[in-house]
């Protein structure tokens, strides 16, 4: 923000705040550029106050509106997707932690299961959400704690300049799947309206060579039906006070696939999963302050079936923030905030209903010190059940020596814990209450920068970041003494993950054509620093299915509304076990959609054509699980648009 | 930059990847990693003795590791090497008979039947129901004990199960004593310990029919027959601690409990086994323990203390009686196994194993004349 008076800084902040954007560090508008052709949106905002965040856009989901967050999270950013197989279940690991270090949010309200501490991926499809941001490392901890690897937050946000927005897309794809979503956002400048509806099956019967039969199969019992529903009201008065209210229902229900080894013809197993997201939330703006209230309730419910097992597992989480921002009290920004949320679940797998209550108080300061430098500091501090928990700083520095280049420096340090989940703690027989958190310290430093010609044609933007995190009294479950049939968590664990993360972007408007370039590299060491056991051989060894090297690159080429791009994937060798004998190879995967739009007025029809696994590769990521070889889909997708000024 | 035109860019890099991609179209598999080659057909597995590898449940990376006697050598990944694929998910146990060994695979269903020359495949059996054991009744035909459903009858000259045998419950471990093979039969296994209803089942061996049960204490594991012939059943009290474990002696006429030893602490007894003499009988607790059959009392140390290890598998050598112990460490990375002396607990021997060594098999067997 190269800002001069408030009057500007005001209605920057308006702006963000209507645009949904504020709860962030309230920085990103002033990274949108106007190219004469196309509108660029950079993707890693040079204005991050020392914290690192990245953000996919529409234009990347609206593509991919049949599909997954695993997906989009594999083909456009650096972390790494644990999949079992196509809508199977997908688990994060960023920058080498595990899955429950990576929280999930819904605008800024965790998904993540109170049980197991993560969310599959699989079951939040892009149909419901508008644009992904992604929070690094210690930049999660504005938000929540825990997330050691970081915080991907799925938005959806009014645009008050809408009348009214329809669209309809069906997707039929290989292996009889089949998607159908549809959009409709309608309103004026004070009040919209979004409904949004997913509905996808499959038989997911795709052929594999199974190397154990030494044939070629059909996946069995991968069948699967999922649909959602949303509808989210955002009122505003006299550009004052903001209203919202949202709500989600999602339903799934899934086979799960046997692995190539244990293949029978009755082979039992499937999950069915509801959960249903309410969020009403109340923003107050003025000129140097601004207030918001959010209360939010998530029932999530979870039938698992098999041979031997048939559980269910329920649970319900309430959760109440509020944030302030006080600005301008010199050239200090204040935010403080309180949360406070209560879980509750009935398992089948606990002895009786467990739940879970924590009072979280958060601030947050930014202060200018000179118009090139910017620092910032976070605390949370939190009470679960009673008990207080470790205190969690982080300190962060933004420095942009130039007033001509958007270049910036930054750099954080960072101290974070999680609470162990509920099944860490109470899992029947197995649990263990007396579990501590788990700590991690972190470290970071980075570079971005963007820079557009002087013809606006061309935009190019770079990042390399470089991390360190270490990660103490881990909770691993592993067999105890007393009998190899009975395993239980113990903070027993220490884990060091160090990388890099380097992305470049490059917007091209010439010829008619537009041109974008993306590559995303990401190496992580991540190591075991402490050995479980006595006479483990896993010291210094990289964790398992953790890759050092993956590498992401797309091109997307636009023409007369004809559009093509071409997703490249490199995911490096995973190790199978902590001694790193045996693994998985690398691999690449190569995917490519071809589509074309038509305008009459209002309203537009596109025709895309989607080709994945472009060179058939004969592959598995997770050991045993078969993956689709080349397949497709074709996509039809109706919209009309019109906005209320015209 | 007026001269590079998007397209000609997009075409550079397009080339490039498809260059890059159409490299690598090995198919993508685990991989063993480097392992020595096995010992082939040079030498053949006779000598020597078998560790079973379960590998993780639903991970399909079981093994089975040689060593042979005469050079010490552990051999890894002995199946996948000489068949080309994987042995599956979860080997559970392995018995050789007339140069062919049969390796019990619980969860992928099968018993797979190698040629001990060169441990090629001969035969996959497959239709069993979470198959656990393998007991030979004579040289044509074996049973099989299942978690699920029933009793699987195996003939050894067609290599097929010939005949099931209905049982609602998991059936575990076999000892057979004349024409009668007994069984320990832990309960049903989708239940809790609490409703299980653990027994000894006696089989006919000529009929193929259950003729008769014992009650016994919760989950019965394992079972041995001494050389007074009289049946040892280790009853671990259920894999949860339901109840304490008890060991039992069992008269195989009489077909009543006589003798019953109460487990002291908390640790869980498992792998119950018998020398080759038939006069000690050994277990893990945490440590080794040894008992001689006329103890009064179960032993109060172990013989071997776990020192830091955590004991997973165990057996003793059917001829010298040495005790054969593993270590699967933390599950999540290969084992180790060990062997000891059974006169004075010292170590003998380490080797290196693949994930989650829990069982062994011996190339040489002997069948104690007494039992059959």
């Amino acid at each position: 923000m190269t800002g001069n008076g408030k009057h500007l800084r005001r209605s920057v902040l308006l702006l963000l705040v209507i645009s949904g954007y504020a709860t962030a560090s309230g920085q990103y508008v002033s990274d949108t550029l106007k190219l004469r052709e196309v509108e660029v949106k950079a993707s890693f905002p040079v204005n991050n106050m020392g914290f690192k965040r990245v953000r996919l856009d529409s234009t990347i989901l609206i593509p991919r509106l049949d599909a997954n967050l695993s997906t989009i999270l594999a083909q456009y950013s650096t972390i790494f997707i644990k999949s079992y197989g196509n809508n199977n279940l997908a688990t994060p690991s960023f920058r080498g932690t595990s899955a429950h270090h990576t929280i999930i949010e819904w605008n800024g309200i965790t998904l993540n299961s109170p049980m197991l501490g993560q969310i599959d991926l699989s079951q939040l499809p892009v149909a419901q959400f508008q644009g992904v941001e992604i929070l690094y490392g210690a930049s999660g901890l504005s938000r929540t704690s825990g997330a050691f690897g970081g915080v991907i937050n799925l938005k959806t946000n009014p645009d008050w300049n809408n009348f009214l927005h329809v669209s309809l897309s069906q997707t039929i794809a290989s292996f009889n799947n089949y998607t159908t979503t549809l959009n409709a956002e309608v309103g004026n400048k004070n009040f919209q309206s979004h409904t949004r509806a997913n509905f996808g099956t499959a038989k997911n019967n795709f052929p594999f060579y199974n190397d154990y039969s030494g044939q070629t199969e059909k996946l069995i019992n991968g069948s699967y039906s999922q649909y959602g529903f949303s509808q989210d009201i955002f009122a505003k008065i006299k550009d004052r006070h903001l209203i919202s209210a949202r709500f989600w229902y999602n339903y799934s229900n899934r086979e799960i696939p046997p692995l190539n080894t244990n293949i029978r013809p009755d082979h039992l197993e499937y999950q069915t999963n509801k959960s249903l997201r309410s969020l009403a939330e109340y923003t107050y703006i003025h000129r140097s302050l601004f207030v918001k209230i959010s209360s939010s309730l998530i029932n999530d419910y979870l039938h698992y079936i098999n041979d031997s097992i048939n559980a269910e597992h329920q649970y319900y989480s309430f959760t109440n923030r509020i944030r302030l921002d006080i600005i301008g009290i010199k050239r200090l920004t204040v935010k403080p905030g309180l949360d406070l949320s209560h879980d509750w679940v009935n398992s089948d797998a606990y002895n009786n209903q467990k739940q879970r209550n924590v009072l979280a108080g958060f601030i947050e300061l930014i202060y200018k010190v000179t118009p090139a430098v910017t620092l910032s500091g976070l605390a949370r501090a939190e009470v679960v059940d009673g008990k207080l928990m470790p205190f969690i700083p982080a300190i962060g520095v933004e420095y942009k020596p130039f007033s001509k280049i958007n270049l910036s420096l930054s750099a954080n340090l960072s101290r974070n814990y999680r609470y162990p989940s509920l099944n860490d703690l109470y899992w029947e027989t197995w649990g263990n209450p007396e579990l501590l958190p788990e700590l991690s310290y972190g470290a970071e430093g980075g570079i971005t920068w963007n820079w557009l010609n002087n013809s606006k044609r061309f935009f190019l933007e770079a990042e390399l970041t470089g991390y360190y995190l270490l990660i103490q009294d881990m909770i691993v479950w592993s067999p105890s003494s007393a009998s190899s049939a009975i395993w239980i968590p113990e903070n027993i664990s220490e884990v060091a993950s160090r990388g890099i993360e380097a992305g470049i972007n490059s917007t091209f408007a010439y010829w008619k054509s537009n041109l974008d370039l993306n590559v995303t590299y990401n190496f992580c060491k991540a190591t075991y620093q402490k050995e479980i056991n006595p006479n483990g051989s896993s010291f210094g060894k990289q964790l398992i299915y953790t890759p050092v090297h993956t590498l992401n690159a797309s091109i997307r080429l636009e023409r007369n509304r004809f559009y093509f791009s071409y997703l490249f994937n490199f995911t490096g060798r995973r190790y199978l076990g902590k001694e790193n004998t045996e693994y998985m190879p690398g691999y690449n995967l190569s995917n490519i959609f071809l589509g074309k739009s038509f305008q009459l007025k209002d309203f537009n029809l596109s025709l895309q054509i989607e080709i994945n696994n472009l060179f058939d590769l004969d592959y598995q990521s997770i050991a045993y699980r078969p993956m689709p070889g080349r397949n497709f889909g074709i996509t039809i997708r109706g919209s009309f648009s019109r906005k209320s000024s015209q | 930059m007026n001269r590079i035109t998007p397209l000609s860019q997009a075409l550079v890099l397009g080339v490039l990847i498809f260059v890059i991609s159409s490299c690598s179209k090995d198919p993508i598999r685990p991989s063993i990693g480097p392992v020595d080659p096995p010992p082939g057909d040079s030498s053949s597995y006779t000598t020597g003795f078998f560790i079973v590898n379960e590998g993780n449940f639903n991970w399909g990376n079981a093994s089975v590791t040689y060593v042979d006697n005469e050079t010490g050598t552990p051999y890894q990944h002995i199946f996948q090497q000489a068949n080309n694929r994987p042995l599956g998910d979860v080997a559970q146990s392995m018995k050789v008979m007339n140069n062919r060994g049969y390796i019990v695979v619980n969860a992928s269903n099968r018993v797979e039947v190698v040629d001990l020359t060169d441990f090629k495949i001969i035969k996959s059996i497959d239709g069993f129901n979470s198959p656990r054991y393998i007991e030979f009744v004579d040289s044509t035909k074996a049973y099989v004990t299942n978690l699920y459903k029933d009793i699987s009858v195996v003939d050894l000259r067609t290599l097929t199960i010939t005949k099931t045998i209905k049982t609602p419950e998991w059936t575990e471990g076999m000892v057979k004593y004349n024409q009668y093979m007994f069984l320990t039969c832990i309960g049903t296994f989708s239940e809790p310990s609490s409703k299980r209803k653990a027994k000894l089942l006696i089989l006919d061996t000529e009929t193929d029919v259950i003729v008769d049960s014992i009650q016994t204490a919760t989950e019965p594991v394992g079972i041995v027959i001494d050389k007074k012939l009289k049946l040892w059943v280790l009853c671990s009290g259920g894999w949860d601690g339901f109840s304490a474990p008890v060991l039992i002696r069992v008269n195989p006429d009489l077909r009543q409990v006589e003798k019953a030893f109460s487990f002291p602490g908390t640790d869980i007894p498992s792998r119950l086994n018998i020398n080759p003499t038939g006069d000690t009988i050994y277990y893990l607790q945490n440590g080794i323990f040894q008992m001689p059959v006329t103890a009064a009392q179960l032993p109060s140390q172990p013989l071997i203390s776990s020192g830091g290890h955590l004991f997973y598998g165990l057996a003793i050598h059917p001829i010298d009686g040495t005790i054969y112990a593993s270590d699967a460490i933390d599950y999540v990375q290969d084992g180790i196994a060990f062997q000891f002396s059974s006169s004075n607990g010292i170590l003998i021997h380490t080797w290196e194993t693949g994930r989650i060594p829990g069982s062994f098999c011996f190339s040489e067997t002997r069948n104690r004349k007494s039992i059959n």
